[in-house]
């Protein structure tokens, strides 16, 4: 192997990468000395939310891979931007799948070869053929599948069934839902429709993120019997218009505490008091129960709202970055960021890689609903379950399988903005 | 303004030295002329430079995107009105102008009492000159800190369970926590007032200093009133200072569109956020558009507070 | 000296006050800054210790604190440079009553005005438009620069209307060309107002947010990152790094008081240096 010229070393690896999974490969084999040094000083620059641009996973791949990965952490808008109008500020783009039906068109990104991703068979129905299990119903919305795979290479419209070519890779997904203070609240939570109910005036909150608070609000307006949705993830003008004016209403009826664009603004309005029921997402909820303070991720009657973010390429890449990025990509895959993520709330593409890096209390506790044998930490340590403890919504199945739409971009997305840039500003 | 604005300070300035002989030298070397204007261009140029790729450039590009085409992900060259029709046509925009105009105007006057009872007291009151500027230096460090910082250690401050609310609850002023102290008009304005006060101090403290005190010393003398010397020696005076502060506060103000975002949790809106809610969501002729009509409304404002005041002469 | 009046204790007072809503704020951020480890953003303290000022110092879960904090020092230092050196030469320049000055100093009057997102907003366009990179020492400095040169243009005509010309008049009349009379009088005895101008320039530059949000580009200044802590932080680290921010604000601000305060004792020990050289 050593033998082997610069330029070919990266294939050789990449086979084997293939044929002995990621992270065996990863910390069991000793790479040769002129292929180390060339990885040493590749520089990938990934940008994404902070969701799941972490340190920690840079960290590990300089120490399992040897390449440098360079994260930079932004809020959903700004990720959007960045992916669509500057191409050459990033190597790797952790965005979402809503995201990749606005950014895939610009050419800023190229498709990846399913037949280079070792794990590609055990990637969960959800990103494949858009089925969770064989009987499983594909929710409204911009459903992962859709707009997960192209025709080729070079493809620029989104092919309908699984093609070899991926759009993204998808790393993390989850369920979202309402969350809530029980202490505060103080009676059962079932509907979307309570986010309105003026009991709960000035104390409640939404997010400002156009793409995704259009879903809550649409989740709530049905919920409330006012609006009857054709499809909730790709609404008329009509539609965009009857909900803005409910929520214009509510908001000038002072029925929101604030709006939050990040979701640590929603764990300091949840934990301060501001707020006590939102729309929230999962690892928010555990930041705030590791303070000691009661929060609940709320199962509602109508089923969640859902979400799936992937890592895309940059166009621009090639030769041995490329290389690197699919190495990257086969290891994320690997189960050590799945199990990472995993505890804290969100799911893996892989599950079964992630079981490997996660105790079995952990992984009864967060994928199988089961009631937590002993004390759930987070990876950073703070305990957010105690022995006897089961997850809110309970198991992956019964989360994942009460998806009620996906994250969308709609054909009137551009008209729903401007509505949506109104109503804040309203 | 224009014929006083490009004369050399030194000539009007109350606080300068007679620059006794410049006039007449100026017209004895007229041959010198074209070489003082050349010399002059020369040493501008950097300034001259820098403005036109970073302020000129930016502004003609602004009023151009201002008529092109957005998809969702991108921009495309157009000669289009959508976005002013779209722009006046939202009854949103007027409110957010009307808003825009009412946090310029409160702020204003919180600042310009608040700063100049200050730079009174500084100026007046004070006797010592090493007190005066030890005072003033008090009053400018908390100026040179994170402006977001600043912003943000109100909220402690303020929540429902916030200081103010707790203290006001421990004292039985109130029983029930003080819904508007945070995410309201109220603490927009204070943290604008927070903010921008200096800017109003600085330049009334430094006309006030400016004002010879033997004027005073004559209309007390003379049996004015303290509050008569006020109004009509001292305010006429500072009104320079005045409007430098007025011209700070109120653009500070209209351009801003942090802190309305922070301390109105999202609530409230001015036309900074108009348009930073449009660069979020990439709509970028959108956000030209109003940008243009934002600036037209700023320059407008300032050219109306230029009459007032020739700013190179004050300073 | 006369009895102070009734109204010299109102307006103390009022000082007072004025300078207690200034600090407020700080001295709770600072408070909270020593929060104990399981302490979060808000009263109560739970716990009093030096956790997250040491947290400070270790990875953040997202972000570069100290990276950003270097490309910030750096960036205040180059506008720095860049403002007194230019703020200089148009100040001379502006003395020239030369052809066309108003358009510049109208100009100028427009870059202080103008709203801050607007230069962002433009700039990034023509970055974007021409195809150039976003960095924050390109686009980011020439955006700053907008904003501290005005400034330090204004400045500079506080300091020439203070000027008295008949120092120059002197040295001219005793042979010293229009460079040496520059070098060796104009710039000697504008010395310690450059320090202000210098004082302005890196200050600006080092707390300037709006400017810098769209041409930054790939890597954060601190107030950047600062933006990006307050929605990706939860805990009171973030008032750790405001705290810090803010000594290290006092720290340059003492430098600059003690580079006056030396200047000056130089200066009343040799007398005024002007014209030394000619």
């Amino acid at each position: 192997m050593t033998k082997l010229a610069k330029p070919k070393a990266g294939y050789t690896r990449r086979a084997l990468l293939r044929t002995g999974g990621a992270a065996l490969a990863a910390s069991a084999l000793p790479a040769p000395m002129l292929w180390a040094q060339d990885t040493k000083d590749i520089v990938l620059r990934q940008f994404g939310t902070g969701v799941s641009n972490l340190n920690d996973v840079a960290n590990k791949v300089k120490e399992d891979l040897g390449f440098t990965l360079e994260m930079t952490a932004l809020d959903s808008d700004s990720v959007t931007q960045r992916a669509a109008t500057q191409p050459d500020s990033f190597d790797i783009a952790d965005i979402e799948y809503w995201i990749c039906k606005k950014v895939w068109p610009t050419g800023n990104l190229q498709a990846m070869d399913t037949s280079r991703i070792a794990n590609y068979d055990k990637i969960v129905g959800i990103f494949r053929d858009g089925k969770l299990t064989p009987e499983s119903e594909i929710a409204q919305g911009t459903a992962p599948h859709t707009v997960g795979f192209v025709d080729g290479p070079g493809g620029t419209t989104f092919a309908d069934s699984e093609t070899g070519w991926m759009t993204l890779i998808p790393t993390i997904y989850n369920a979202d839902t309402l969350g809530i203070r029980p202490d505060l609240i103080g009676r059962p939570i079932r509907n979307w429709s309570e986010l309105l109910n003026p009991e709960f005036q000035g104390k409640a909150s939404i997010l400002d993120i156009s793409s995704i608070g259009i879903m809550d609000m649409a989740m709530v307006c049905e919920s409330m019997g006012e609006i009857t949705y054709g499809d909730k993830g790709n609404m008329t003008r009509e539609e965009i218009d009857q909900t803005m004016a409910i929520f214009t209403e509510a908001k000038r009826n002072g029925q929101f505490r604030a709006f939050w664009k990040t979701f640590d603004e929603s764990v300091n309005l949840m934990a301060s008091g501001e707020v006590v029921i939102q729309s929230m997402w999962s690892p928010a909820i555990t930041a705030v129960k590791s303070r000691g303070i009661p929060c609940v991720y709320q199962p509602l009657e109508e089923g969640y709202r859902s979400w799936g973010g992937g890592i895309g390429l940059s166009n621009s890449l090639s030769g041995m970055e490329l290389d690197a990025a699919y190495d990257y990509i086969n290891w994320y895959l690997s189960g050590w960021v799945g199990g990472y993520l995993m505890r804290q709330g969100y799911y893996s593409a892989v599950p079964e890689t992630s079981k490997a890096f996660m105790s079995e209390n952990e992984w009864g506790y967060w994928f199988e609903g089961k009631e937590a044998t002993d004390v759930i930490t987070s990876p950073g340590g703070d305990a957010l379950a105690q022995a006897g403890d089961v997850r809110d919504g309970g198991s992956f199945y019964d989360r994942m399988g009460a998806v009620a739409c996906w994250n969308a971009v709609m054909d009137e997305n551009q008209y729903m903005v401007r509505k949506w840039n109104e109503f804040i500003a309203a | 303004m224009a014929p006083q604005g490009v004369r050399p300070g030194g000539v009007l300035s109350p606080g300068a030295p007679p620059a006794q002989t410049d006039g007449k030298k100026q017209k004895g070397r007229a041959h010198m002329s074209t070489n003082r204007h050349v010399l002059g261009w020369l040493q501008a140029a950097p300034l001259a430079a820098i403005l036109l790729a970073f302020l000129i450039a930016p502004i003609v590009m602004i009023v151009i995107v201002s008529f092109w085409g957005a998809t969702e992900f991108s921009i495309y060259p157009a000669f289009q009105f959508d976005n002013y029709e779209f722009l006046f046509g939202s009854p949103v925009t007027y409110r957010v102008f009307l808003a825009t105009f009412k946090y310029a105007l409160i702020t204003w006057a919180l600042t310009l009492v608040i700063g100049f009872t200050v730079a009174y007291f500084l100026a007046f009151h004070v006797r010592s000159l090493t007190m005066q500027v030890a005072l003033f230096l008090i009053c400018t460090i908390p100026f040179w800190t994170s402006n977001i910082i600043r912003m943000i250690s109100w909220i402690p401050f303020l929540g429902r369970n916030g200081i103010a609310n707790q203290t006001l609850i421990s004292w039985g002023v109130i029983d029930e926590p003080l819904e508007w102290l945070l995410y309201s008009d109220f603490s927009v304005l204070l943290a604008f007032v927070h903010l921008y006060t200096l800017f109003m101090v600085v330049p009334i403290f430094n006309t006030m200093m400016r004002i010879d005190k033997s004027l005073l010393e004559a209309a007390r003398d003379a049996g004015a009133s303290g509050f008569q010397t006020l109004v009509h020696i001292i305010i006429p005076l500072t009104k320079p200072g005045i409007m430098i502060g007025t011209i700070f506060v109120v653009t500070l103000v209209m351009g801003d569109f942090i802190t309305v975002r922070f301390m109105s949790g999202s609530q409230r809106a001015n036309v900074g956020r108009l348009i930073s809610n449009d660069i979020g969501l990439l709509q970028y002729p959108s956000a030209a558009a109003t940008a243009v009509v934002l600036l037209c409304t700023v320059l407008i404002v300032i050219a109306i507070l230029l009459r007032f005041v020739n700013i190179r002469k004050e300073l | 000296m006369d009895r102070r009046p009734r109204s010299f204790y109102v307006l103390a007072a009022f000082f007072g006050l004025f300078v207690l809503f200034l600090y407020g704020p700080i001295l709770t951020i600072g408070i909270l800054s020593f929060q104990g480890p399981q302490g979060g953003l808000t009263f109560p303290m739970n716990g009093v210790s030096l956790y997250w000022f040491r947290d400070l110092f270790e990875e953040q879960a997202v972000g570069d604190i100290w990276g950003a904090f270097r490309r910030s020092f750096a960036l205040g230092l180059i506008v720095m440079v860049i403002t007194v050196v230019v703020s200089v030469m148009a100040g001379l320049a502006f003395r020239k009553r030369f052809a066309g000055s108003a358009i510049l100093f109208y100009a100028a009057i427009t870059s202080l005005v103008i709203p801050s997102i607007l230069v962002s907003l433009g700039v990034g366009l023509i970055f974007n438009q021409l195809g150039l990179k976003v960095h924050w020492a390109s686009s980011g400095l020439g955006s700053q620069l907008t904003w501290t040169l005005p400034f330090g243009l204004l400045i500079m005509f506080a300091v020439f209307n203070r000027f008295d010309k008949s120092y120059e008049e002197a040295a001219r009349d005793q042979g010293a060309t229009s460079w040496q009379t520059i070098r060796y009088v104009v710039l000697p005895i504008i010395a310690p107002s450059l320090i202000g101008v210098a004082l302005f320039g890196f200050t600006l530059s080092y707390d300037e947010f709006a400017r810098t949000l769209l041409t930054a580009g790939s890597y954060n200044t601190l107030p950047l990152e600062i933006f990006g802590m307050t929605t990706n932080v939860t805990t009171p680290v973030i008032y750790a790094l405001g705290t810090l921010t803010t000594l290290f604000s006092f720290a340059i601000i003492a430098v600059f008081l003690l580079a006056v305060w030396i200047m000056g004792k130089r200066r009343a020990r040799l007398g005024s240096d002007a014209g030394q050289g000619v």
